[in-house]
């Protein structure tokens, strides 16, 4: 599988560069022993498609479908934090704030503008993008930690900006929207549709995912997680290429925010607070950053996850964790990355980490 | 023999299905969704415990007599774990897989808001004790047809709380202090309840002639020290600490160690609680609760109400007086169902409620819905004589007629 990327230029014209090139090539390469074959792949992706379109079908009552609607939209939003961190290892405590910013951008336009789900939602996501690359610009002078700091700081500040908006932000007390504009013969009111608009969504983002991984800006990506030096030394444009994915995520999390601000038809600034962005973070890690299901499993796990056991909060914060730092000591991948090493068991390999073509995004 | 026999077995059966379907149709399903977990829980609990004793005394006074059918209420209790994304998931539960006739609850503005949004299009009668509501229940939302038509307020206006507390205060404050006071400063948490509540207070307290400061603390703030050495710069006579009464109970003792100010004002915090912590203070305190204190109870009726919630276990904290928020509306809206003569016809019920009125615990006044579906008593204020944590005085005063100046009600 070829690994190296045209964008190096003519940096790797030189044997010097060659050799830098290869060892970013090793990289980014797929170190699969033994890869699933493309068929478990497609038969994967089929059964849980049909899984997710059959749930309303299944009986399992409102009170599931509701959870399962902030699942899937959890996870859209998850997506470009997956993709940030998972491919160019960029993590953000502060990914809930720009959910909100899409939230709140839809919000403002339905309620000065009139502005309905449709018309306002690609403002919404392209402001989130922007948004997103703004407080990126830091990260090309300073990286982890500090960014992660970066992003605490704008989480607080957004929220704070919120409390303080005056009626423009609706304040402490939020902003509220009315049903997403029905479709010719869909009406978004009733549950069942509206779960099936976010599970629409989520496929985007899904084939999005899928598709930045498999190509070369996906490789790219990850040349720069592995090593940015290296991958700089190469040609590669890592400040364009970061700034790129944060936006990219940026889109997700617009996205995400505006289909939670529908879906509970009233916003208000705690629901972006740290808190909430702490949570994606940990439901990233916990499902895998670097593997296609893994954001969906870490929203499956920490939405489900009380209501399935009954925990209250405090039980649910102790739980998960155990369940971060089990995996952390046990499955550095994710709960999506023991999942493939299951896999990989059944089959005998001793697969533990999977490329972009099979299963890692 | 054999044909007996089947018979036999064959009216039996039809009998017990009988009995099943008219058992099933003497329960009137009612939801409560309310924080039994999380950070809200102390306000959250009393809303179960109002809605326990409530469901109880009617059903053990026979039930609810509706055209030729008595029936007993069933409770749906879900906890919300204090997160709106569960409250939602429990009131979809409720109206949708269950098929509650009313829901009440939740103790927070956020997901009260969120709920109406399913239970208004359901015809779903909601009873929420959230004054911030007034900021949405307008002429056009509770109309016919209007998202909140089938949302209740069951506390008091703010403006109308406001004032009645702010009169309450100072009626008892003034014959303590060497001078009429003159200045006060709200010091309030900066979250929506905070700010909604205090925009309203503090022009309750200027329309009492008191020139205000307003001073907010962010939410989940310990250390109040460096905003109350801020506050005691300003030289004030009181300082109301208002609206989060656990917050208030971690700031007021750092108040004291300072010696902010020469009197306060303690907002949600019950005499009962500061009689159990022990709280003393060389200077004059006064203290409110929502809407009416277990620690101090000016009424027969309420005392004997919280002997009752209190003996089914419910806990005893400095939110308990909430309870008083929900625990009317249940007899309330038991009426009004008898009156309708069906359990079927919400539009029936909320015009019957909007035109009766009803005598409850909370208030000597009977209880009167406005056309915004809001109800109107007065707050209880108690004050607390220097250096005791048991000798208490109270006054309820009556709310005003009309907002303040600079309060457009809302």
């Amino acid at each position: 599988m070829p690994m190296t990327d045209n964008s190096a230029g003519k940096t790797g014209a030189t044997p010097e560069g060659v050799r830098a090139r290869d060892r970013l090539a090793l990289l980014t390469a797929d170190n699969a022993a033994v890869p699933l074959p493309a068929g478990v792949q497609a038969i994967t992706a089929i059964l849980l498609a049909v899984l997710l379109i059959a749930l309303p079908w299944l009986g399992l009552g409102y009170r599931f479908l509701s959870i399962a609607i902030t699942t899937l939209y959890t996870a859209i939003g998850l997506y470009g934090l997956g993709l940030q961190f998972g491919q160019a290892g960029i993590m953000s405590v502060g990914h809930a704030a720009l959910m909100g910013v899409g939230a709140y951008a839809s919000a403002i336009l339905s309620v000065q503008l009139g502005l309905g789900f449709w018309t306002s939602l690609p403002f919404a996501m392209a402001l989130s993008a922007i948004v997103g690359g703004v407080i990126g610009l830091p990260t090309l002078r300073v990286g982890g930690q500090h960014y992660i700091i970066i992003t605490f700081c704008f989480c607080a500040l957004f929220v704070i900006v919120l409390t303080n908006g005056g009626t423009f932000t609706g304040s402490a007390t939020g902003l509220d929207v009315g049903s997403v504009t029905p479709l010719p013969g869909i009406n978004f009111d009733k549950l069942s549709n509206n779960y099936y608009l976010v599970l629409a969504a989520l496929f985007l983002a899904l084939a999005a995912t899928y598709l930045i991984g498999i190509s070369r800006y996906g490789r790219t990506l990850r040349a720069i997680r592995e090593n940015e030096q290296l991958a700089r030394s190469v040609g590669i444009n890592v400040d364009l290429h970061k700034l790129g994915v944060l936006m990219v995520s940026g889109l997700f999390a617009g996205l995400a925010g505006v289909l939670q601000l529908y879906y509970l038809r009233h916003i208000s600034p705690t629901l972006f607070g740290a808190f909430p962005s702490l949570y994606l973070a940990l439901m990233v890690m916990l499902g895998g950053a670097r593997y296609l299901y893994g954001p969906l499993i870490g929203a499956v796990v920490v939405n489900f996850l009380p209501e399935v056991l009954n925990l209250d909060p405090v039980d649910s914060r102790i739980a998960y964790g155990v369940c971060l730092l089990l995996v952390i000591l046990l499955l550095p991948g994710g709960v999506g990355a023991g999942i493939k090493n299951i896999c990989c068991a059944i089959r005998g390999g001793s697969e533990t980490q999977v490329g972009g073509s099979n299963g890692r995004a | 023999m054999r044909q007996l026999g089947l018979g036999l077995t064959m009216a039996a059966a039809g009998l017990a299905m009988a009995l099943q379907t008219a058992r099933a149709d003497e329960e009137l399903p009612i939801g409560v969704i309310a924080a039994q977990s999380g950070s809200f829980v102390s306000a959250g609990n009393t809303i179960v415990g109002a809605a326990n004793l409530a469901a109880q005394q009617i059903n053990d006074a026979g039930g609810i007599k509706v055209g030729d059918k008595t029936y007993k209420i069933k409770l749906y209790i879900r906890d919300n774990r204090t997160d709106v994304n569960v409250s939602i998931a429990a009131a979809r539960e409720l109206v949708n897989d269950i098929g509650v006739k009313a829901i009440w609850g939740t103790e927070t503005h956020d997901f009260s808001v969120s709920m109406a949004k399913i239970t208004g299009p359901a015809k779903v009668l909601q009873f929420s004790g959230n004054s911030s509501l007034g900021a949405v229940l307008d002429d056009k939302a509770v109309a016919e047809g209007g998202w909140l038509h089938y949302t209740f307020q069951s506390e008091p206006q703010e403006w109308q709380r406001s004032g009645s507390t702010a009169k309450g205060v100072l009626s008892l404050l003034t014959p303590q202090l060497k001078s009429p006071p003159k200045h006060s400063v709200v010091f309030v948490g900066n979250d929506a309840t905070g700010q909604y509540l205090s925009s309203h207070y503090v022009k309750a307290l200027e329309a009492e002639g008191q020139k205000v400061d307003l001073v907010q603390y962010p939410p989940d703030t310990t250390d109040f020290s460096p905003l109350l050495t801020r506050i005691k710069g300003m030289k004030p006579d009181i300082v109301h600490f208002w609206y989060n009464g656990d917050s208030t109970l971690t700031a007021f003792p750092q108040a004291l160690k300072l010696g902010v100010a020469p009197s306060y004002f303690l907002f949600g915090v019950d005499p009962g609680i500061y009689q159990e912590r022990s709280l003393k203070a060389d200077v004059p305190v006064t203290m409110s609760c929502v809407p009416v204190c277990w620690g101090s109870s000016p009424y027969p009726e309420v005392k004997q109400y919280f002997d009752k919630y209190f003996g089914l276990g419910a806990a005893k904290g400095p939110q308990s007086s909430v309870s008083l928020l929900y625990y009317d509306y249940f007899f309330w809206y038991a009426k009004a169902l008898e009156k309708v003569g069906k359990i079927d016809d919400p539009d029936a019920v909320v015009a019957e409620l909007l035109k009766s009125d009803y005598k409850g615990v909370v208030s000597p006044v009977p209880l009167v819905f406005n056309k915004h579906h809001q109800v109107t008593f007065a707050t209880e204020v108690c004050m607390v004589e220097p250096n005791t944590s048991d000798k208490f005085k109270c006054a309820v005063e009556q709310p005003p007629a009309a907002p303040p100046p600079g309060d457009n009600g809302g």
